[in-house]
């Protein structure tokens, strides 16, 4: 997520709204590993990341599927990526172990923002047609 | 509630620090709805295909040990091995609540016996054209009413679940009450929204103090006849007049990735067991008081009711409390007066606030 909830001034016991969110357009993007932080990062925005991701590995294999967990160690070598691949049991790969990332899978929540749904809703009842979301298909 | 009594006051006497009082057992992402606000659908294809089977559904049962299952989802009545869950569950004599939206409900009747152990809570966000809108189908509150009313016929114990967002009105949900328990309906869970980590974007949320004046204005000057599943503790809570600091643990979900950490709602990665869940998880960084931003404006029954169940069954006091609390009507002048002020939501074209006439200020 670029936004979250920021440190409020006052206590949350006082605040009337609080700030949504709006996550990064990353699908497609392919970070620079250069050093330590940038890897570690991007790792991070993978796991936030509602849609599959590929890692190359320093062998040049590649995992492809959806990030679900991370383990965060002291070194890259103790901390790892935990991923659940379309087909096959789930795979973990230590952060030393990767030589590239990319967002290769589609962004499954990207346009479909609360107030999209808000504008739908009206301009749907002003053509007096019933509104509604349908879920998508999964083949 | 014996059965919960007595499960909490065993916890107690083992001087178990960190105990689980229902597991939230996610057998599968899939929906037959596409809500707006849910973080709970928001997967490729791949992850929403998978489910649990239900010997993985047993052995987390057996893990925590909790009296109280949940089933929540995705819609649970997509699992095509749901009446083989229910009733292994049924079997070791766990009281279920199987959290439908119900749109598939009178079909599947069939898979299912009435039970003490089987409660359908059904998903309702209150009112018809408030329902439709907030899970984003029209139509779906008229299905839900017909679920409920085939369940109720067919001896099913049934309740409800409703989640109150911006915008919520408070005269709406008060008729919403009168209506749910003129069904039969047992009783009523309440919570108010959240923003979930992997939801679609949104702008802004219900901050606690906004939430505590809806809370109040809905829950003061109740109605004799309403029945509530939330215990009375966490509707004070609600209704902002006592303070709870968060229990993320009593409330565990397990789902296709296995047990998520920390809690129901935020997703911060996953344990491969319940013990390593309670042994690794670091709580401090958790619960409105820890200063985590993304607990800021949480108050979901997940990790309050289970502060509120907690703090009940500490001392005779507490417990005290809790029963006068279901007695009490809260009678409040000043919520009757909250009643009648003009909502003003977040969203400036959130088109629902105040759809009718707020009623009577005569509680």
């Amino acid at each position: 997520m670029s936004e979250t909830a920021p440190t409020p001034a006052l206590s949350p016991d006082d605040l009337e709204i609080v700030p949504g969110f709006e996550h990064e357009k990353l699908q497609g993007w392919m970070p620079d590993l250069g050093n330590e932080d940038e890897l570690r990062g991007a790792l991070e925005k993978a796991f936030d990341y509602r849609g599959d991701i590929t890692i190359t590995r320093k062998d040049g294999s590649q995992v492809e599927g959806y990030l679900f967990d991370r383990r965060l160690g002291r070194t890259l070598s103790d901390s790892l990526v935990r991923i659940l691949p379309p087909n096959g049991p789930r795979v973990s790969i230590p952060y030393s172990d990767v030589a590239a990332l990319s967002f290769s899978g589609r962004d499954s929540a990207a346009g479909k923002s609360w107030e999209a749904w808000v504008r739908k809703y009206w301009e749907k009842k002003a053509a007096g047609e019933a509104a509604a979301i349908e879920p998508e298909a999964l083949d | 509630m014996f059965a919960v009594a007595t499960y909490v006051l065993k916890q107690k006497l083992a001087g178990r620090k960190r105990y689980p009082l229902v597991l939230m057992l996610e057998p599968l992402f899939r929906c037959n709805l596409a809500c707006a606000g849910c973080g709970k659908i928001q997967y490729p294809a791949h992850v929403l295909k998978r489910q649990l089977s239900p010997e993985e559904c047993f052995q987390a049962v057996e893990e925590c040990g909790v009296p109280t299952v949940a089933i929540p989802g995705g819609e649970p009545l997509m699992h095509p091995q749901i009446k083989e869950i229910v009733e292994g569950l049924v079997a070791r004599k766990k009281y279920i609540y199987l959290c439908t939206n119900a749109l598939l409900l009178e079909e599947k009747l069939d898979l299912f016996k009435p039970s003490k152990y089987l409660s359908f809570s059904i998903h309702v966000d209150g009112e018809r054209e408030h329902h439709d809108f907030s899970v984003c189908r029209e139509g779906g509150y008229d299905l839900a009413i017909q679920g409920i009313r085939a369940a109720i016929a067919r001896g099913f114990r049934v309740t409800t679940n409703t989640t109150l967002f911006d915008g919520a009105d408070p005269n709406s949900v008060r008729r919403f009450f009168d209506e749910m328990m003129e069904l039969g309906v047992e009783d009523m869970m309440l919570s108010p929204g959240y923003s979930y980590d992997k939801a679609p974007d949104q702008s802004h949320f219900l901050g606690r103090a906004r939430s505590r004046r809806l809370f109040r204005a809905i829950l003061s000057n109740r109605k004799p006849g309403w029945r509530f599943n939330n215990s009375s503790l966490y509707n004070e809570f609600l209704m902002g007049k006592r303070q709870f600091a968060c229990t993320p643990w009593g409330m565990p979900t397990y789902n296709v990735f296995g047990w998520q950490k920390p809690c129901y709602l935020l997703q911060d990665g996953y344990a491969d067991t319940f013990a390593e869940l309670l042994a690794e998880t670091e709580w401090a960084n958790y619960g409105t008081e820890s200063g985590n931003p993304k607990c800021a404006n949480c108050m979901v029954h997940s990790g309050y009711e289970a502060s509120a169940v907690d703090y009940a069954f500490g001392s005779f006091r507490g417990m005290f409390e809790m029963v006068a609390g279901f007695l009490k009507r809260h009678e409040d002048r000043d919520a009757l007066a909250l009643l009648n002020e003009p909502a003003k939501p977040v969203h400036s074209y959130n088109p629902l606030v105040q759809i009718k006439e707020a009623e009577s200020t005569q509680a």
